[in-house]
């Protein structure tokens, strides 16, 4: 077993012993920002998996996924429409749980530990136009990965319900 | 005839009073406000005529912040003509703005950083709202005098260094129920250094 492996279930021990006695934040890694309790569900990842194994292969596995999570970090830190949404981001955090809820969207063996989509986005009053802008990054991440333009659509039809709790001006 | 005893009487009074920094001349005054059922009020405003120099420095820094989606303070005190910040430490973007007469401006939409500042050049008392958050609102209380305060959690306000004389001591918050929010009291703060004052809220904060 991997270090990280271990450490992710020693501390998912240690969440669910201490629960019962204390608010004990779950699925704050360390070197991430603490957070609010919240019940962790796969739910709220916003999309049911793909089960055609064809478009995992596509997007290149998990180590593509992780890939193609670091450029889209990348291009909206560089996308001066909508890097003023991110800039406060717990970026460590950020990345985890996007690389997990991409992983799982798109039927690998992950499970998503982030919150929902909608309880993340509150009080950022993202735009319709903003919400694009950041799908075109994730286009020119899958782009750079070499994933086909008919696979990165499919993926791209399991976020795009997702407007409605991220869109909120 | 003047009594050598009340003459004495008179030379130590006087003595006293030159010994007292606090009462010859200069003077410090502690204001209360309350409610007409006696509650503190905090967050109003206490003011003496004066005149405003150059040189002063306020005393606390002038900046607005916003944070939890909220801004800090809820009342400030500006010297007229001076700048204030707006950092947003927030974790969102938050657009600014105030439509006060005389000081109306507009922030637009910006994320954590510490850059944006406004100048407000009129007296009187600025709202500020936020485009994206209904529930953000705090005030900026501008004043043309060094003798400006905000009372406490205990309704309380410090005034150090005020002129002794009869003078007009205003009180003034954001929801006070009088005419432009305020009340006025004539006094002598050689007289009253502790003056009580009442002025009814509208509603919480």
């Amino acid at each position: 077993m991997s270090f990280n492996s271990i450490m992710i279930a020693g501390l998912t021990s240690i969440a669910f012993t201490v629960s019962a006695h204390a608010a004990q934040p779950p699925h704050a890694m360390p070197g991430e920002l603490e957070v609010d309790p919240y019940e962790v569900s796969n739910a709220n990842a916003g999309a049911e998996p793909i089960t055609d194994p064809a478009v995992l292969a596509a997007f290149n596995g998990e180590a593509g996924i992780a890939r193609i999570v670091d450029g889209l970090i990348a291009g909206i830190q560089a996308d001066e429409r909508i890097e003023g949404v991110f800039r406060a981001s717990d970026w460590p955090r950020l990345r985890r749980t996007l690389i997990e809820q991409f992983c799982y969207i798109l039927g690998g063996p992950c499970d998503y530990t982030g919150r929902s989509m909608a309880s993340v986005h509150v009080d950022h009053g993202v735009t319709t136009a903003e919400f694009n802008a950041l799908v075109e990054n994730l286009q020119d991440a899958m782009d750079a990965e070499g994933v086909p333009f008919a696979m990165q659509n499919r993926f791209l039809a399991r976020l795009a319900p997702m407007h409605g709790d991220v869109v909120t001006r | 005839m003047i009594s050598i005893r009340r003459l004495l009487r008179f030379a130590l009074l006087a003595l006293g009073l030159a010994a007292c920094p606090g009462l010859a001349g200069a003077a410090e005054l502690r204001v209360s406000v309350t409610n007409s059922a006696g509650e503190p009020v905090p967050n109003a405003v206490v003011s003496l005529p004066g005149e405003l120099t150059a040189d002063f420095i306020p005393a606390e820094p002038l900046e607005m912040a916003q944070v939890d989606v909220q801004f800090d303070p809820f009342v400030l005190v500006v010297p007229r003509g001076a700048e204030v910040l707006f950092p947003n430490r927030d974790r969102v973007r938050h657009h600014v703005y105030s439509f006060a007469r005389g000081n109306q401006f507009e922030l637009e939409l910006y994320g954590r950083e510490q850059e944006r500042s406004v100048a407000f050049s009129a007296a009187g008392a600025v709202p500020l709202g936020c485009n994206i958050h209904d529930q953000m609102i705090a005030f900026i209380r501008v004043v043309d005098t060094p003798f400006a305060v905000r009372t406490d959690g205990d309704g309380v306000a410090v005034l150090t260094g005020v002129p002794t004389g009869m003078t007009t001591l205003t009180v003034w918050h954001p929801y006070g129920n009088a005419e432009n929010n305020l009340v006025t009291l004539d006094f002598d703060p050689a007289v009253d250094p502790a003056p009580q004052v009442t002025l009814d809220i509208l509603g919480q904060h």
